[in-house]
């Protein structure tokens, strides 16, 4: 079934990031629709982190209530908790990273084992070696995605998956490509002085990380669309 | 997640659950009830009565829907035992921008301002799409809605964001 521009924009509109394969074709030969796509993906993201409000209680975030109210629900919890396992060690049970803030901060760490990848250059890496790393992964990289200064398959969670660094105007950013971790929904997180988006595309995710205040959202989104897996 | 959550293993495996969940729910009845001491009631009571009913949810992973739901019921139940007053959205921003403003940049609190401003029938769709990850069928059977009626919605709330966000570019109606 093929696609108007109409169709495209009320189908991407509703949701734009799960497009079927009509929608998909559409934006493929039309520049305006794409970039209208790569707009609504962009919108989402913005949307994304004004959605996620400060969580009283949680780690790192701007509690926003009183310290009363705080301490009565986590005694709440805590009892909760308490009657459901006695015996246990309650603490070791409430406070378990969820596992998307614990994926954060395994790629974070990961980028501890390769610095020397993070610099700013002009120059590309090496197309035979960029195309191996993609190949081993199984997947293709669309050209506008911009320069690769550094590509290498690195063991992550048991998996081979490509590493990449592409430089943007804000300086170097890191691009993991995880076919075996897939979210339920894009992710922001900060992570050791660190920002990074983790992004489900196609039957995995696309992880994206750069130095904290590095804009990200341009270079997700051309990422996230320059990615095909084979 | 698609652990069993019979047994003791089970009781542990629930409460790490809800835990891990617990930030998703929150901010999923804030944005129901624009208020976060309703959120924090809302959840509250909302994880207490998924304990109290855990035998029916069979496995972790249909926790997510599950508790969505309950907390659904929660804060419609909250909404009508208290009789909310209707606040302008100008008041209510300006009563939250306080606490919505720590740690977040301007853009991010002029995002936040037009989501509040959002009719409920458009808002919940769209935080149960974009924040929830939830597919349009699920949102669907969730708010006991047609896919297509889901579509509307979730078209309509971006255009009506896009719009009082000034972002610029072709738009269908």
């Amino acid at each position: 079934m093929t696609m108007d521009c109409l169709q495209f924009r009320r189908s991407a509109g509703a949701d734009p990031q799960r497009l079927d394969d009509a929608a998909r074709a559409h934006a493929g030969t039309c520049p305006p629709c794409a970039a209208h796509l790569r707009e609504l993906r962009s919108l989402d993201a913005r949307i994304l982190a004004a959605l996620e409000v400060p969580v009283p209680g949680a780690d790192g975030a701007a509690g926003g209530s009183s310290a009363t109210v705080l301490g009565v629900e986590r005694r709440r919890w805590l009892a909760l908790a308490a009657s459901i396992v006695a015996g246990v060690l309650v603490g070791t049970l409430l406070w378990v990273a969820g596992p998307q803030n614990s994926l954060a901060r395994d790629l974070v760490d990961h980028l501890g084992h390769e610095p020397e990848a993070l610099v700013v250059t002009g120059r590309p890496e090496d197309a035979e070696v960029l195309d191996a790393v993609l190949e081993r992964a199984g997947i293709r990289l669309r050209p506008e995605v911009g320069t690769v200064s550094y590509a290498n398959s690195c063991e992550f969670r048991g998996h081979d998956v490509p590493h990449l660094v592409v430089q943007t105007g804000d300086g170097p950013v890191t691009v993991m490509v995880l076919r075996h971790e897939r979210p339920a929904r894009p992710v922001r997180f900060r992570e050791g002085g660190h920002t990074g988006r983790i992004v489900p595309v196609g039957p995995g995710s696309v992880a994206v990380i750069g130095e904290a205040g590095v804009d990200l959202e341009q270079v997700t989104s051309a990422v996230t669309e320059a990615v095909e897996w084979l | 997640m698609n652990a069993p959550l019979a047994g003791k293993d089970g009781e542990a495996a629930f409460v790490r659950l809800c835990e891990e969940l617990r930030p998703d729910l929150y901010r999923f009845a804030f944005w129901l009830a624009r208020d976060r001491a309703v959120a924090e009631d809302v959840v509250q009571e909302a994880l207490l009565r998924a304990w109290r009913s855990r035998d029916s949810l069979g496995e972790a992973g249909a926790a997510k829907p599950w508790l969505l739901t309950i907390v659904r019921r929660e804060h419609a139940r909250l909404y009508e035992r208290k009789r909310h007053d209707t606040v302008p959205v100008d008041e209510l921003v300006h009563s939250e921008s306080a606490e919505l403003a720590a740690a977040a940049d301007q853009e991010t609190m002029d995002v936040r301002r037009a989501i509040l401003a959002l009719e409920d029938d458009y808002r919940e769709p769209l935080v149960l799409q974009v924040l929830m990850g939830l597919s349009t069928q699920e949102i669907a059977a969730q708010l006991g809605l047609t896919q297509a009626a889901v579509l509307t919605r979730l078209f309509r709330a971006r255009n009506k964001l896009r719009r009082a966000l000034g972002v610029t570019g072709g738009e269908a109606e």
